[in-house]
């Protein structure tokens, strides 16, 4: 995971060096916000199309529930990406797996807790 | 110790990149926080004893309204973001006001909304789904009102004192704290809102 | 106005808290309380005490904090315990009355787990993750000193129960209904809950500190793979409790509004469900157990090596089993309520991830035997306690397997046959590696050695003890005896069990109390450590003075193998670490705070605005967090300088100047 590194340099206790090589590149500097504005109208155009798929019933309740829940994680997607400057960072990212786990977790307590709360595995 | 220039101006120092690692952590430990509440809620979706039952107690109107203003303030933060790293300080300090104020008014709409199920006689007292909810929504905007906190107190820090190292870092995990505050709220707005009413 | 002073001392002062034993601690507590102030007082150390400890964020200082508040509290859950095993020595046996029983049990599991275990873990990666991966402070030294003082007031809520309102009684894990209004009037409980919320956010506020610290602050050269096993262990179980303790917060929560704000989660007559509480307190308890053995794992992984003169045997496989544990302990949280019946398919699946959770341990065992296999091993304290560690934990882990068996677990779930399993876990593994490391690291934390001579007989008298006292158990739960059960009648059988077990938990305070004995002594009659490395250990916490400067690292070690300060004593390369005069750059450190100490002060009195539901109160405490925050948030200059003329002198003082 981590590889060999330049440690010519004075250390200075703050744990520059362990990360100072692969220094993310991930900056653009615009002049103009055109990704926010972007991503600001996607986002109100799924959320608008979420609202009108359950205002004028387009979809079965099944698929629907299904594609409004697919909607939310696109949008959950766009936010994180766009908004939240993911790939920024200084050295490894390590925010990267911590959040990989954070949404691993969070789901999995949802599913399991669905799973064994609804008693639907059969009665014993 | 060389301050390399193509890092973002937030993480030029490197105390304050530590810093914001250490929030997104903290966002880390958010995401199970409101997993579990997602989980009590779906659980106690259907368990709506004598009272009333998410169609009945749902209108998307004011909701679509909510949804939208947390959206635009999530614009106007990442906004906010993008002047302060052009060194523009009132462009941004004036985007962060104008979020705090959405936030507030969100705030105020959900507040309103509940206050109008509980004269309805709607409390949580009436069934375990009607707690879950009301918890649920709650949680979320006790947030977003210690978000409006926070933005307040950061914008005097931004006026008093301008665009510091420390100050940029703070912009930065306050956009942080609103932007997952924004995903937060679209996964209640489709899960709670659109599902419960379809 | 008569009437309302009646009224706030019946709230106060209820039956409950009326009993003499209860009164005779009031008294001794106020005079021991009143003592102290008097010290305090007359030999002017009011200012010593603010400055050097009070609004300290030094981590080395805090790990002292929470070690010692670690200590009085095993005591207290000692005494607890002992209690338990008093009333039951016997059939029919009245020590206490059975509401006392209950709340004592309540006390002693709570104090256990979240005052005694877990701040004693933490006081270890205090003192020593910093010092072990070359940092000269965790990531963020003052959220360091924030999480002591919420453990302080989760830890003062939950003690001060007693004699003020009443204790908790619905035990540890105070199960709805139970802990519901209902069932469990008075106040007892809310002191339960809000104890465990403010101490919990002063838990997850450490992990992301320590996730931090070592994902960020390594010393040059120390990469993932070459990190200290203790380091790792830390990184995990950060990253458990990142994830563990928010469902906690969840389940006391949501426990809260349903007593305080009759919301109706666990009513079952408003269709809640007392069940979801156990399925949300088990998704924060499980990995809890891991929080708690991780640590000693890492611990044993430190020991070992270093008192058998042999690197760590298996370091990836090491690493790779703490992985697999962690991971799997996510997904195992249902064999704790099997018998809530979920179902087969989900009983099975959790009955199978727990069973797997062996393999990896399994692997950890095996890793330990053969490190020492064919070393220079010495029985130091701390080898004592490693060694008695490997079969306790095997037996303990061995049960464990017994009790995920899912028709099994029907049969002895809930029985003395589990408190004897996680008693055998968490005391053979948790404590006993917890002590292993605390005499393995105190002369790093205070500068002098413990006896180890008295420290033998403590372990003797400890693990006697320990044994005589849950082996019993174990047969006691084949032969129905119940958990929580405040007396029992004779002719079952269970007297000789039960009266041999109550003698084992005497030989176990007598253990406690040779220990209490070693470090009064020892502190009379200091052995003081010049070297800074009286075991020859091999990470770089042993390549700094005992205790370790404020600065911690004069000069950051480069590191280029693993046991970094073993292979710089074998290439003879150990003036590494020391400073030339002319090279020495300033050092920032932070500045000492009141802000968390003070943020402290406002959970307690907002903690105890909830506690009696006076409300106005708890508004004020809320006002209070959110001002302290505001004048964190304002407070500029938080760093302080160290030139280099005092650090050349503070190094030079401690012969660590090159030449």
């Amino acid at each position: 995971m981590q590889m060999e590194r330049d440690i010519s340099h004075v250390p200075t206790g703050r744990g520059d060096e362990v990360e100072i090589h692969g220094l993310a590149p991930h900056l653009h500097m615009t002049r103009f916000p055109t990704q926010q504005i972007i991503g600001y109208l996607v986002s109100l155009l799924l959320t608008l199309f979420a609202f009108a798929l359950v205002a004028y019933h387009w979809l079965p309740l099944n698929l629907l529930v299904i594609v409004v829940v697919c909607l939310a994680f696109v949008q959950g997607a766009i936010q994180l990406g766009i908004y939240m400057h993911l790939r920024e960072g200084r050295g490894t990212l390590w925010h990267l797996p911590v959040l990989g786990l954070a949404g691993f977790v969070g789901l999995g307590i949802v599913g399991f807790s669905i799973w064994i709360m609804l008693f639907k595995s059969g009665v014993s | 110790m060389s301050t390399p220039t193509t890092l973002p101006k937030e993480f030029q120092d490197q105390q304050e990149s530590i810093r914001i690692m250490g929030f997104w952590v903290f966002l880390a430990t958010d995401v199970a926080l409101f997993g579990c509440l997602f989980s009590v809620y779906a659980v106690f979706r259907s368990r709506v004893a004598l009272g009333p039952t998410p169609h009945q107690i749902f209108s998307l109107g004011p909701v679509l309204l909510e949804t939208l203003i947390l959206l635009t303030s999530s614009f106007t933060i990442s906004l906010s973001l993008f002047a302060a790293r052009r060194d523009r300080l009132k462009p941004a300090l004036y985007c962060l006001i104008l979020t705090l104020l959405l936030g507030a008014s969100f705030v105020t709409l959900e507040i309103r909304e509940f206050s109008h199920d509980v004269m309805a006689g709607h409390t949580w007292h009436q069934s375990a789904f009607l707690s879950a909810f009301f918890t649920l929504v709650g949680t979320h905007g006790s947030h977003v009102t210690f978000g409006v906190v926070w933005a307040i107190m950061l914008s005097m820090q931004l006026a008093l004192r301008g665009l510091t190292v420390i100050n940029r870092r703070k912009l930065y995990t306050f956009a942080l704290y609103w932007h997952f505050l924004d995903i937060v709220w679209i996964f209640l707005f489709s899960i709670v809102y659109l599902t419960g009413i379809a | 106005m008569k009437a309302w002073a009646i009224h706030l001392m019946k709230l106060l002062f209820p039956p409950r808290v009326l009993l003499p034993d209860i009164i005779g601690i009031d008294i001794g507590l106020t005079i021991a309380a009143l003592a102290l102030l008097v010290y305090l007082t007359k030999t002017h150390r009011w200012g010593w005490l603010w400055r050097e400890w009070l609004t300290t964020v030094d981590h080395k200082r805090i790990g002292i904090m929470y070690l010692i508040a670690a200590l009085i509290m095993l005591f207290r859950g000692g005494v607890d315990a002992l209690m338990i095993r008093t009333q039951l020595i016997g059939p029919h046996e009245h020590f206490m009355g059975i509401q006392q029983y209950d709340e004592v049990f309540t006390t002693h599991g709570t104090v256990m787990i979240f005052f005694m275990a877990m701040p004693l873990v933490i006081a270890l990666f205090n003192v020593a993750v910093p010092l072990m991966i070359g940092a000269r402070d965790v990531a963020f030294p003052r959220l360091n000193a924030i999480s002591f003082w919420l453990f302080a007031v989760g830890a003062i809520l939950l003690n001060v129960s007693f004699s003020i309102g009443g204790s908790p009684d619905a035990g540890w894990t105070s199960y709805a209904p139970y802990s519901e209004l209902a069932f469990d009037p008075g106040v007892g409980e809310n002191y339960f809950l809000l104890s465990l919320q403010v101490a919990g956010i002063g838990t997850i506020a450490t992990a992301v500190n320590f996730l931090v610290t070592v994902l960020r602050l390594r010393a040059p050269g120390m990469s993932l793979s070459k990190m200290p096993v203790f380091a790792w262990s830390a990184l995990i179980t950060s990253s458990l409790i990142l994830f563990a303790f928010p469902p906690l917060t969840v389940a006391m929560g949501l426990t809260m509004l349903d007593r305080l704000f009759h919301a109706s989660f666990f009513t079952v007559s408003h269709q809640g469900m007392p069940m979801m509480y156990v399925n949300l307190f088990w998704i924060f308890g499980h990995p809890e157990v891991y929080i708690l053995i991780m640590p000693a794992f890492g611990i044993f992984s430190e020991v070992v090596p270093t008192f058998s003169r042999k690197a760590l045997f298996g370091y990836d496989a090491m690493v790779v089993s703490l992985l697999a544990i962690s991971f799997l302990s996510y997904g195992v949280w249902v064999h704790h309520f099997f018998e809530m019946g979920a179902g087969p398919t989900v009983n099975v699946f959790f009955g199978l991830s727990t069973m797997l959770i062996a393999i990896p341990t399994g692997v950890k065992m095996f890793n330990w035997i053969f490190t020492m296999w064919g070393g220079r091993i010495r029985l130091t304290v701390p080898m004592l306690w490693q060694l008695s560690f490997i079969p306790t934990f095997v037996v303990g882990g061995a049960t464990g397997v017994m009790l995920a068996v899912v028709p099994g677990d029907y049969q002895y779930h809930n029985t003395y046959f589990l408190i004897a399993h996680f008693h055998n876990v968490i005391v053979g593994g948790t404590v006993f590696g917890l002590l292993s490391g605390m005499y393995y690291w105190w002369s790093k934390m205070f500068g002098w050695q413990l006896n180890q001579r008295q420290g033998t007989w403590a372990f003797a008298f400890f693990f006697a003890g320990f044994w005589l006292t849950f082996m019993p158990q174990y047969f006691l739960g084949f032969m129905g005896m119940v958990r929580r059960m405040g007396t029992y009648p004779a002719g079952l059988g269970w007297t000789a069990f039960n009266f041999w077990s109550t003698i084992g938990s005497y030989l176990m305070a007598i253990g406690f109390l040779i220990m209490v004995y070693n470090i009064v002594w020892s502190r009379m009659h200091p052995n003081w450590d010049t070297t800074g490395d009286p075991w020859d250990g091999r990470t770089l916490e042993w390549s700094l003075p005992s205790p370790a400067p404020i600065y911690n690292f004069a000069r950051i070690p480069v590191v280029h193998e693993r046991d970094a300060w073993w292979e710089m004593k074998l290439q003879d390369r150990t003036d590494e670490v020391k400073i030339s005069v002319d090279s020495v750059e300033p050092i920032h450190l932070p500045k000492n705070s009141p802000m968390p100490i003070i943020l402290g002060l406002a959970f307690l009195v907002g903690s105890i605005g909830m506690v009696f539901s006076w409300f106005w109160l708890a508004i004020l405490g809320a006002l209070g967090i959110v001002a302290d925050l505001a004048y964190g948030s304002f407070a500029d200059q938080t760093e302080i300088t160290l030139d280099p003329h005092y650090i050349i002198e503070t190094e030079s003082a401690l012969g660590r100047l090159q030449s």
